[in-house]
């Protein structure tokens, strides 16, 4: 589970941001832009972590809510509420496409022997989306594998499946 | 290097699309001159091409065709189903080579001598043609005038032919005019200076003349001289070279002051081995001629850039609608005609930018046209293919994207829907089958129907068929509309005997799904005994439309004008007391749907909503909306594979504020309402 950038060097860079009071990271090369939170035009009978649609310098770009498609409770927007605009490979293509979160944080030099594997049990999150963890002071970092969280229709139904269910059908 | 070779491999595949349809009009009509002679140009320009580009097998089979049209030409020679066969499959040929490019097959490099060895035959036979001794002389040469031919011409002048007034250096100069040639004078007769008589004439001239003009047109130059002039016109044959260098033997016998007899410089002149040194230079400067006709009607532009033009002209429409919007809200009294003249202009940069990729659907007949020729050869069936509104033009991409799916129309209708010709008689039908090809425009569509004359489908046997495949079940009430559609469902296929042309369970649901990638629709027709008609239904363009802007909660959604029909205005409470979602419009009881309720919306509708009428398959379906903003051309952008699944957008557009607004597709929202609503009841 090592994303192929940390096979070239020993030290990757990751953007940080966070949800629910969590941090989580995503490698930078996954990141194309940041941007503030505006205005989504909303697309009917779409799933409900498919906010809608922005306009990204001429080009129509889905936003996604990663939180509710963590699972996560949602905060009212504020001006820490962001965008990020990932370029993921979902079915071996290229797809660009806004993430809400909650605030960017900051950029991160991490070096590989740092991460350490996600634990089995015990985490929210099932393991195959993540790279790993990183713990810096005394908080940990969860780091995402972008591409399999997008990869996934349901990430939320790994876990929590009984509450989680209504809200997807 | 790579890329000239590349635009000539594109060139000679539009050559081989002329070549084809003329070939194919020259089986109806075999003594269409005009045709041979575009056969006959683009025979030669693939030719010049290939050659040019290495293509040497290329070369090698359209210079041996090239000759067979000529003779056609000349009229050494009929249009018969051998020589269109033979040009058919040379046609297949090239495609083949031109598609190899270096890495031909066996089997193409096997074809290749084949078709050189029957080319030649179908030559050869002609050739024999024209040494027959029913022909007379001066036929044969007709069929050599436009080959180049060699002459001997020996002119000794009269003593006294300036006492006619007549200057045998203009007859010469005349002579050399008519091609490529050599001159020698021989001057040895000219006595020493005292006895010269300034009236006499000591010289005499041998000409060599290599010329497409033939033996009388040469005897001409000599008209007002021979009478008293020893003229001799020898023919020394064709493919021989006068080139200086090709000539030095000669040049020094006349050095050494021998008489040049026509033996005597035939003895020395090499014949080459193709017609090249000088019908080149011929060739070249026809080609010229050709290249600069073709420039003034038309220009060739890479579809990158046609691509990249209009991508500027829909950011200009984008960006126009900015300032509209912005020249609205200031209200400013020079702004506004500004900005409306803009406004008209883009309109019309618009239409024309994207008028430059239509192209008529003529292109795409050509192909149709031949799969009818084979295959009414191979199921032995006689079909006459009509066409009718050819020129209606579409989108290149459309075309492009029809060609597979009408394809396997035509085959179905061939295989499936004409009768043989005992089972036409029989049922007192012309001898002939009939596939008829219409394309017409309609509102902002275009159609294309597809209809033979043949059995029809049996609507009995489709539904059986849907009951075993368990589509349907057994005592399901349909009508034949509705049935006849399962056909499009996959793996559905009635013929119980499957041949190499239709028939293999895959079919028409391909042909549906191409169909509805190109944004169109697909239906189809049958009466028993009287034939099948399908009909596809196609959007004029896939990238910018006219739309009506509406708002619905507190988003803008674009609604295609092409679909809407009027606009009612109606309270709230008449919408939600309306019984069975019906409501009177126009003397009509139209049924309607609320997209507030469909989209999911909980906010509190307005006191007023309005009513877009859609047409629906020939009659309206309401759309309530909250209210109508105005008309609006959008820019269709694609919601991306994250929206993939979203049947009832079908796309998105930038507003001027730079927000985005989504393109509905009402047909979609109307039929899964009108699905839902089935599902309830």
């Amino acid at each position: 589970m090592i994303d192929s950038n940390n096979n070239q060097s020993d030290v990757g860079t990751y953007l940080t941001f966070e949800m629910n009071e969590e941090t989580f990271a995503i490698n930078v090369s996954k990141v194309l832009n940041i941007l503030e939170m505006q205005k989504i035009t909303w697309v009917p009978r779409a799933r409900d972590y498919m906010k809608g649609v922005i306009n990204l310098r001429g080009a129509v770009l889905p936003v996604v809510d990663l939180r509710i498609k963590f699972g996560l409770p949602i905060k009212e927007d504020s001006v820490d509420t962001s965008i990020i605009v990932l370029s993921i490979i979902k079915e071996e293509e290229e797809v660009l496409l806004g993430s809400i979160v909650d605030g960017v944080r900051e950029v991160l030099e991490i070096k590989d022997d740092s991460i350490v594997a996600s634990p089995v049990i015990g985490t929210r999150y099932n393991s195959e989306l993540t790279t790993g963890m990183l713990q810096v002071d005394d908080k940990f970092i969860t780091i995402l594998d972008i591409d399999k969280v997008f990869s996934i229709n349901d990430v939320v139904e790994y876990k929590e499946q009984s509450t989680t269910e209504t809200l997807e059908k | 290097m790579e890329q000239f070779k590349q635009k000539f491999i594109e060139e000679a595949n539009d050559l081989i699309q002329d070549l084809e349809s003329s070939c194919l009009i020259l089986s109806s009509e075999p003594d269409n001159q005009a045709h041979v002679e575009t056969i006959f140009r683009a025979m030669h320009s693939l030719k010049g091409g290939s050659a040019m580009f290495g293509f040497d097998m290329i070369d090698a089979c359209t210079h041996q065709l090239e000759t067979a049209y000529d003779m056609v030409r000349s009229g050494a020679m009929k249009v018969d189903d051998k020589l269109l066969d033979i040009s058919f499959k040379v046609i297949d040929h090239v495609k083949d080579l031109l598609e190899e490019n270096d890495n031909l097959s066996e089997s193409t490099l096997q074809n290749h001598s084949q078709l050189l060895i029957k080319i030649s035959e179908i030559v050869n036979v002609d050739d024999s043609k024209t040494k027959d001794p029913e022909h007379s002389s001066s036929s044969a040469e007709e069929t050599y005038d436009n080959d180049i031919n060699t002459y001997y011409i020996k002119f000794v002048p009269n003593r006294d032919i300036f006492r006619n007034g007549t200057n045998p250096l203009l007859i010469i100069n005349e002579l050399v005019s008519l091609g490529e040639n050599k001159v020698y004078s021989f001057v040895s007769e000219i006595p020493v200076f005292e006895k010269i008589d300034a009236t006499h004439c000591y010289t005499h001239w041998v000409v060599l003349l290599a010329t497409n003009a033939t033996k009388e047109d040469i005897q001409e130059v000599f008209m007002f001289v021979d009478v008293d002039c020893e003229v001799e016109i020898n023919n020394l044959g064709s493919n021989l070279s006068i080139k200086e260098a090709d000539l030095i033997e000669i040049d020094s016998e006349y050095e050494n002051g021998a008489d040049l007899t026509a033996d005597l410089i035939l003895s020395h002149l090499e014949p080459i081995v193709k017609s090249e040194s000088i019908s080149d230079n011929i060739e070249v400067e026809e080609k010229k001629n050709n290249i600069k006709n073709h420039s003034i009607s038309s220009i060739r532009v890479s579809s990158e850039k046609l691509d990249e033009l209009i991508n500027l002209v829909s950011e200009l429409v984008t960006r126009q609608a900015s300032l509209s919007l912005l020249a609205e809200n200031l209200d400013h009294k020079d702004l506004n005609p500004i900005s409306e003249d803009i406004d008209k202009i883009s309109r019309r940069l618009r239409d024309s930018t994207f008028s430059i990729r239509l192209i008529p659907i003529e292109n795409m007949v050509t192909r149709f046209r031949r799969l009818v020729r084979e295959l009414s050869a191979d199921f032995d069936k006689n079909i006459d293919f009509i066409t009718e509104g050819t020129d209606t033009e579409l989108d290149k991409s459309i075309i492009e994207g029809l060609l597979e799916p009408i394809m396997h129309i035509i085959r179905n209708n061939i295989d499936h829907g004409l009768e043989s010709v005992k089972e036409r008689k029989a049922l007192g039908k012309p001898e002939n089958g009939t596939i008829l090809l219409k394309a017409f425009y309609s509102g902002a569509n275009v159609y294309i129907q597809l209809s033979d004359d043949g059995r029809g489908i049996d609507v009995e046997k489709i539904r059986r068929k849907g009951i075993n495949l368990g589509h349907i079940p057994e005592d399901a009430a349909m009508s034949d509309k509705e049935i006849l559609d399962m056909i499009f469902l996959p793996g559905f296929s009635t013929t119980t005997k499957v041949t190499s042309v239709s028939g293999r369970g895959v079919g028409m649901d391909i042909v549906k799904r191409k169909v509805t990638e190109l944004k169109g629709e697909v239906s189809i027709d049958t009466e028993k005994d009287v034939g099948t008609t399908m009909t596809i239904k196609l959007p004029l363009t896939l990238s910018i439309i006219d739309g009506l802007l509406v708002m619905i909660d507190d988003t803008h959604y674009v609604i295609p004008l092409a679909t809407a029909r009027k606009c009612f205005d109606f309270s709230h409470k008449d919408l939600t007391n309306a019984v069975n979602n019906l409501i009177y419009i126009d003397d009509h009881h139209i049924p309607f749907a609320n997209l507030r309720t469909e989209f999911g919306i909980n906010t509190e509708p307005p006191e007023r909503e309005q009513i877009v009428a859609i047409e629906y398959n020939g009659s309206d379906f309401g759309l309530a909306i909250d209210h109508i903003v105005g008309e609006y051309q959008a820019v269709l952008k694609s919601l991306g594979s994250m929206y993939r699944d979203q049947e009832i957008i079908s796309g998105a557009t930038i507003l001027g504020d730079g927000t985005v607004a989504l393109v509905l597709d009402p047909h979609k929202i109307i039929s899964q309402f009108k699905f839902d609503k089935g599902s309830k009841e």
